[in-house]
């Protein structure tokens, strides 16, 4: 587990990271979110141990990470703009990253390449960016590290290569406990993939939650009731977090389980009603308006 | 068995980082050496082509010196040895610049510690092999030509370990400022700093002291930049290349060496520790440590500043109000260009103000210091009860001074190794009479050179001015010249037992007889000369002048002049038994004529002053039209005329140490002319002497004769 207890990050004078905590479970994929600026990349380059936090702490399998080896065998970090040597080509950064982590995989790496259609020989600088980020991912798997920190490295692939990477991940995950972190500014890249999400704003976290929680905690219904005493009883007891009314058309986001829902409203009066299901994206504009944010300026501009 | 992380795994790694590093500094030493050698092999092969060399084995000799010209101590490579520390020490380390670079190497699984090592060894392994490389290559075309011997050989195992040392100095020094900046502009002006520093702020500090303080002095002691590298390197290179063999060589050149192992180690202490504590996020900042903006600022407006009012003083004919002007323009200029590096942004001029207070504060002060001697430093003389032994030296002699190898050194060297005078009151109380005196109204002002030693151990210089024509200086100095620690710390001839025994030649000269003297005679000789010495004092040099000198002839042109004045009854008395002697009068019989030319300096001297009292146009027009030629020449030929000139004449090729310029008239020039069938044993190599009037004794008819008659 990636422990990480009131990180602080100052550059200068600007506060970049301010007193985040949050736990990184194994074996599930965690995900960052968080406008630019809002020191996801910070947070990981600080979990990476490439910078030192001013405050906080940062623990991976209870070892400190910042100038610590054995901490570090066990993350491997894809920057935003992962570094390829100059005119190094993919064989390589495998002899690089082979010589650096001992259990680097390198007949893995050349099966992924030629699944992934990337060429061993083809020098790197002349790769996309979809395909460098793609190489970088390659080589953290192969890299077989506990836990894989990606910073934006989702944005931009295309959902052919994503989806092959998920099932990767996947594999990796049940195969080794891979523990993907990935950090991104659109909520919509993570959707698919992320069991826990933590969303960063200004430096701070604002919520850290399970998905499945979430999803099972928050449900749209839409309705049209036959009398307003029927909607009063139907929602009398359940936590209303948003309530549009569209003619006799109602939507209704309440914090509840589908089961307890469905309950209540097979006792009142309706002409129509379904509980339907939220978007990752739903479901965090529901959360972070409670507290008082309007998640869409946030994440989605 | 290494493991698959080991230490050489990563140095290997990064050596394939690094290849065209390899490249150019394997390139840069195969063409310097293997250049140099083809170059200078090729010249000494010219030169035996054309007739230089007599012998086969002097042209084996000169191949041999080529040789060890192109593979040992070499001022062509010193200039190589800093780019190439400068440019692997800057590359080594130059992932730090780089936000991606570092992303990546320091989150994988490799220590700080090895990283540093790894990257800074292996910068060495890359100078060594290429060093090494350009050397061999150097001594295989010196072999094939026959042009190495065991001096060769030997002369380049210390160049060798010359190199490498300041290589890592400069290195260490190229690592640090890596460390301390994060990006390749600003780490060039930070390495630039660490090497210049010292000697720039020397040399300005210099200038305030030699501008401000009256008794200050590098005679004795000098402020030459102790830990400067550079400046290490381009003073004693010659020296090193002119030592006569390896063994002096070393001499010379490896207490340079052990100064710059600890200059080195010094820096690669501070580099690593700057490298585990460099911030990642310091990449692309121009500083990666906040703390050192400030100080750097500060650090460097300082000297900046005092040069751009050294400046302004030598170019506004030192006016002060517009150095001090100078040097606060130029520190705050520096200070916000400073600024504008730091954030590389225009509008960052004026950020941070309390650090240029400080630095502007800071410059004033040190000006203050110098310019209104704050600390006393021209008031101080030491307590009598302080000072253990004295050296000390009065302007007006100078004589070759050298060690048992034959190299030259400075008279101040000699005077500190040898003179101790511990009578100390008369040295202190020339000191207390020089304080407040103006040499302007002096009769003949003199620097007198003071060394103190102290009984704490610390030794301290100083320089006054005093007056020679003075009773009382005069009888202070008496007291000075007559103790034996002041003739064994001036005279190296009256210590130095073993000059004599290479001896090759000894002539005696009164001017224009030159007599030889057999090289036996030399013993006898110098034990005549020391037993006269012992009435030497400042009252017989100063009003009488050397009769002749005594000159002793070594291997390789080295040369000692033994002053004799006449009262020197032993060694005129020697000479005389060795037919040697000739006194400074002439007999008229052996001179064919006497030219007297009078310069009548007093009336271009009233010329002059007329032209200053001038409005300047009339000033103008009489420089166009120049000064008036008022020499007036008069050639005697008759004996009797010129017997009566003769008695008054003094050789103008003899010096008179501390003598007096007013001892000799300087409007007359006499030219003596002898005879071609005399006996007299006059320098044959010329037939006219140059002598001069002494003061007031220009005969009458000589005056008339020369007389300026304005046609």
């Amino acid at each position: 587990m990636i422990e990480i207890h009131n990180l602080t990050k100052h550059f200068e004078k600007i506060k970049a990271v301010d007193e985040v905590s949050v736990d990184i479970r194994e074996k599930t994929v965690f995900g960052l979110i968080g406008t630019n600026g809002a020191g996801k990349s910070t947070v990981l380059r600080m979990i990476a141990g490439v910078i030192k936090p001013d405050e906080g702490t940062v623990a991976v399998d209870n070892m400190p990470v910042y100038d610590n080896v054995e901490a570090k065998k066990r993350l491997f970090f894809i920057a935003d703009e992962p570094y390829f040597f100059v005119n190094a080509n993919a064989m390589a950064m495998e002899r690089y990253y082979s010589g650096v982590y001992e259990a680097f995989d390198k007949e893995e790496f050349y099966r992924y390449l030629e699944k992934f259609n990337l060429d061993k020989s083809r020098k790197i600088g002349t790769f996309s960016k979809g395909m460098k980020k793609q190489l970088a991912l390659l080589l953290g798997i192969c890299a077989r590290t506990k836990y894989i920190l990606c910073d934006e490295t989702f944005d931009g692939l295309d959902p052919v290569m994503r989806q092959g990477i998920k099932s990767i991940f996947a594999k990796e995950m049940e195969e080794r406990g891979l523990t993907p972190v990935i950090a991104s500014h659109n909520l919509r890249e993570l959707e698919d993939i992320c069991d826990h999400v933590g969303l960063l704003h200004k430096g701070g976290v604002l919520l850290s939650k399970d998905l499945e929680d979430m999803k099972c905690n928050i449900q749209k219904v839409q309705c049209v009731f036959c009398a307003v005493e029927d909607e009063l009883k139907a929602l009398n007891g359940l936590e209303v977090l948003k309530k549009e009314q569209r003619g006799s058309l109602c939507t209704i986001t309440v914090r509840s389980t589908r089961e307890e829902v469905e309950a209540r409203f097979a006792t009142v009066d309706t002409i129509f009603y379904e509980v339907l299901p939220l978007s990752l994206e739903e479901i965090f504009i529901s959360e972070t308006e409670v507290v008082g944010y309007d998640i869409k300026k946030l994440i989605l501009g | 068995m290494t493991s698959k992380n080991s230490f050489l795994v990563s140095s290997r790694e990064n050596h394939k980082r690094r290849i065209w590093v390899w490249i150019v500094t394997v390139l840069s030493q195969l063409l310097v050496y293997g250049g140099m050698m083809m170059i200078y092999l090729s010249r000494i092969r010219g030169v035996y082509a054309n007739g230089g060399f007599k012998t086969p084995e002097a042209f084996k000799q000169g191949m041999c010196q080529a040789a060890r010209d192109a593979l040992g101590f070499s001022d062509n490579l010193y200039g190589i040895v800093f780019i190439l520390a400068a440019v692997i020490g800057m590359q080594g380390f130059s992932y730090l610049y780089d936000r991606r670079k570092v992303d990546m190497y320091h989150s994988v699984p490799v220590s700080k510690d090895k990283r540093f090592w790894v990257i800074y060894l292996n910068g060495i392994v890359i100078y060594l092999v290429a060093n090494l490389s350009g050397m061999i290559l150097g001594a295989v075309i010196a072999a094939s030509q026959g042009a190495v011997n065991a001096d060769v050989l030997a002369n380049a195992g210390l160049a060798f370990v010359w190199n490498l040392f300041l290589f890592l100095a400069l290195y260490h020094m190229m690592v640090l400022a890596v460390m301390l900046t994060g990006n390749r502009f600003v780490t060039v002006c930070v390495f630039l700093c660490f090497v210049l520093y010292e000697y720039c702020v020397q040399t300005q500090i210099g200038l305030l002291r030699r501008s401000f303080l009256e008794t200050y002095s590098e005679y004795y002691i000098s402020t030459k930049p102790k830990l400067s590298v550079i400046y290490d390197c381009t003073v004693n290179i010659w020296n090193i290349k002119d030592a006569q063999d390896a063994a002096a060589a070393a001499a010379i050149s490896m207490p340079i060496v052990g100064k710059w192992i600890l200059v080195a180690a010094a820096f690669l202490g501070l580099s690593y520790l700057a490298y585990k504590k460099r911030p990642s996020e310091a990449a692309g900042r121009a500083m990666a440590f906040s703390f050192m903006e400030p100080v750097f600022k500060v650090a460097v407006a300082i000297p900046v500043a005092l040069l751009a009012g050294g400046l302004v003083y030598d170019t506004s004919y030192q006016n002060e109000m517009l150095q001090v002007a100078g040097m606060l323009a130029g520190g705050l200029i520096f200070c916000t260009a400073a600024e504008v590096l730091f954030d590389f942004d225009i509008r960052s001029l004026f950020k941070h103000l309390p650090s240029s207070g400080i630095a502007l504060v800071g410059i004033l002060a040190i000006f203050s210091v110098y310019k209104w001697d704050i600390f006393g430093y021209d008031s101080y003389i030491p307590a009598q009860n302080k000072v253990e032994s004295i050296a000390i030296s009065a302007d007006g002699y100078y004589d070759n001074y050298w060690d048992e190898n034959r190299q030259y050194f400075e008279k101040s060297q000699f005077e500190k190794e040898n003179m101790f005078l511990t009578d100390t009151e008369p040295v202190l109380a020339l000191a207390k009479a020089a304080q407040g005196a103006d040499p302007e109204t002096m009769g003949d002002a003199r620097s007198v050179q003071i060394l103190y030693r102290l009984t704490s151990g610390r030794q301290v210089a100083r320089a006054i001015q005093t007056d020679y024509d003075d009773p009382g200086t005069e009888e202070l100095l008496n007291r000075i010249f007559r103790t034996d620690a002041f003739k064994k710390g001036v005279f190296q001839g009256i210590t130095d037992d073993t000059s004599y025994a290479d001896v090759m030649r000894i002539t005696y000269t009164n001017g224009a007889a030159k007599t030889v003297i057999p090289v036996e005679e030399a013993d006898r000789l110098r034990e005549a000369w020391i037993k006269d010495m012992e009435q030497f004092d400042f009252t017989l040099v100063r009003h009488s002048r050397p009769c002749g000198i005594l000159n002793f002839e070594y291997e390789n042109y080295h040369q000692r002049q033994w002053f004799v004045y006449d009262s020197f009854a032993e060694t005129i008395a020697a000479l005389k038994k060795l037919e040697a002697y000739y006194p400074m009068a002439l007999d008229a019989a052996d001179i064919e004529s006497v030219t007297v030319t009078c310069f009548h300096n007093e009336l271009t001297e009233q010329e002059s002053e007329v032209d200053y009292g001038m409005e300047p146009r009339a000033v103008a027009e009489t420089w166009d039209a120049g000064y008036t030629d008022y020499t007036v020449s008069e050639t005697f030929f008759e004996e009797s005329q010129i017997a009566q000139i003769l008695p008054h004449l003094y050789s103008n090729w003899i010096d008179a140490p501390w003598g007096s310029y007013k001892d000799v008239d300087d409007n007359y020039s006499v030219q003596v002319v002898f005879k071609r069938d005399t006996a007299y044993p006059y320098e044959r190599d010329s037939y006219y002497f140059t002598y001069s009037f002494y003061a007031g004794q220009v005969p009458e008819f000589v005056a008339e004769a020369t007389a300026y008659t304005g046609e």
